[in-house]
């Protein structure tokens, strides 16, 4: 039955110490591994070496702008650009530019890329593991933990009797700031409230959908807020009524 | 859009880090990945099996070894996947080599493992730090699967050689 001989066994080996050898042949190399001192030895390396490699070699995890420059709506479009830019690169910048200009006039106040950011941010939040930076339910825990950690203070209030359970909070980057980002939970579903302060008016309460999940924005006190989430659109604007009352 | 993003974002981190090995540098990485998303993108269509983990490595795979072709001053190592030859460097038999290979020095280990050529860089960073089954490694490194095996068998002995050279420079 046991005919390995060593250089197959050492191929093999590896099958065996990865678990993918179907038993058969499996058991053909415990048997050859009694017998051959030295392939034991090798399979003990193998093992030794599979260790060190999962323990210490470096894992690169992509980096969040990554996510938000493959994902945003018009990425793949930019990215077929960017091919044809490189021989009609002149006619382009041209008809860039002059597009540049008509959407920075068309645009009232910046306000989309804020949502889209958020909206991005949201995903981003939950595709990571970082989604809190300080994880409490606690209001007078997460509250003071963004005291000197931004120059303008939060509003923090868990809603858990309204259903809204307070998760944590986690400094977040939108609009070139630094802001705050709490996150509750409903049900199974994240909502997550971004909270910058703003030298704008007051704003009431609209309601978008952008990429599939539902924002929630406002202004009051020169503040705004922004939520997004994939909870249905009325419960969402509940929290948006909760945290304005 | 919607699709898509379901599809890729899940394996992201999978691709960046292979292409972070594969390619060694940050800037190159992140090039690679969009590239790869830009393809895998244009090509949705085309993909029709359940398993976008292994399909998608396998686009920025391709598109890594675009890279290094591209990028100048790399040598190219020719594959061999026959062990025999090899024997000699499996069967050292000095102790020390268990402690070589135990290393808790990480800088050691990344550099043994940087230095491997990517054809054995990538089936040992498929297989301990994605934990791909072999079925996918042969799917992303694009050999039988057959061919797994024996690819990992060399590319084991060759980072413990590395390692073994580093230990003992040290």
């Amino acid at each position: 039955m046991n005919e390995l001989d060593c250089p197959v066994c050492r191929v093999r080996l590896q099958g065996y110490v990865d678990q993918e050898l179907d038993p058969a042949l499996a058991a053909d190399v415990s048997a050859h591994l009694v017998l051959c001192r030295e392939c034991a030895r090798v399979c003990e390396e193998v093992k030794a070496l599979k260790v060190s490699v999962k323990r210490h070699a470096a894992y690169y995890p992509a980096p969040a702008a990554l996510a938000t420059r493959i994902f945003a709506p018009e990425a793949p479009a930019i990215g077929l650009m960017e091919r044809w830019r490189k021989w009609l690169a002149p006619a382009f910048s041209a008809t860039t530019l002059a597009l540049a200009a008509m959407l920075y006039i068309a645009t009232p106040d910046g306000e989309q890329p804020l949502m889209d950011e958020a909206v991005s941010s949201h995903v981003r939040s939950l595709m990571g593991e970082h989604l809190n930076d300080v994880v409490s339910s606690d209001r007078h825990t997460v509250k003071p933990w963004f005291a000197g950690k931004l120059d303008f203070s939060p509003p923090v209030v868990d809603y858990t009797a309204q259903g809204f359970v307070l998760l944590g909070g986690r400094l977040d980057y939108l609009q070139h700031q630094t802001i705050a980002a709490l996150s509750y939970g409903r049900a199974k579903h994240i909502i997550n409230v971004f909270i910058l302060p703003t030298p704008e008016a007051d704003k009431p309460q609209q309601t978008q959908s952008i990429r599939g999940f539902n924002v929630v924005s406002w202004q009051a006190k020169h503040m705004r807020y922004v939520l997004v989430s994939d909870v249905e659109k009325g419960e969402l604007q509940t929290l948006g009524q909760l945290i304005q009352n | 859009m919607k699709q898509f993003e379901e599809l890729i974002a899940p394996h992201l981190d999978a691709a960046y880090n292979l292409a972070r090995w594969l390619t060694g540098n940050d800037s190159a990485a992140r090039d690679v990945v969009q590239e790869s998303a830009l393809r895998a993108f244009r090509f949705l269509q085309r993909f029709a099996d359940g398993n976008a983990r292994a399909w998608f490595l396998a686009i920025v795979r391709n598109e890594s070894y675009t890279w290094l072709k591209a990028s100048a001053g790399r040598h190219w190592v020719a594959i061999e996947d026959d062990i025999g030859e090899h024997e000699g460097a499996l069967s050292h038999s000095q102790t020390p080599e268990l402690l070589a290979i135990h290393t808790e020095n990480v800088a050691l280990l990344q550099q043994a493992l940087s230095a491997l050529p990517p054809a054995y860089r990538e089936v040992i960073v498929l297989k301990e730090l994605e934990d791909l089954p072999y079925k996918d490694i042969a799917l992303v490194a694009d050999i039988p699967m057959g061919t797994v095996m024996s690819r990992l068998a060399r590319a084991r002995a060759m980072l413990k050689i590395e390692l073994l050279k580093l230990h003992d420079h040290e």
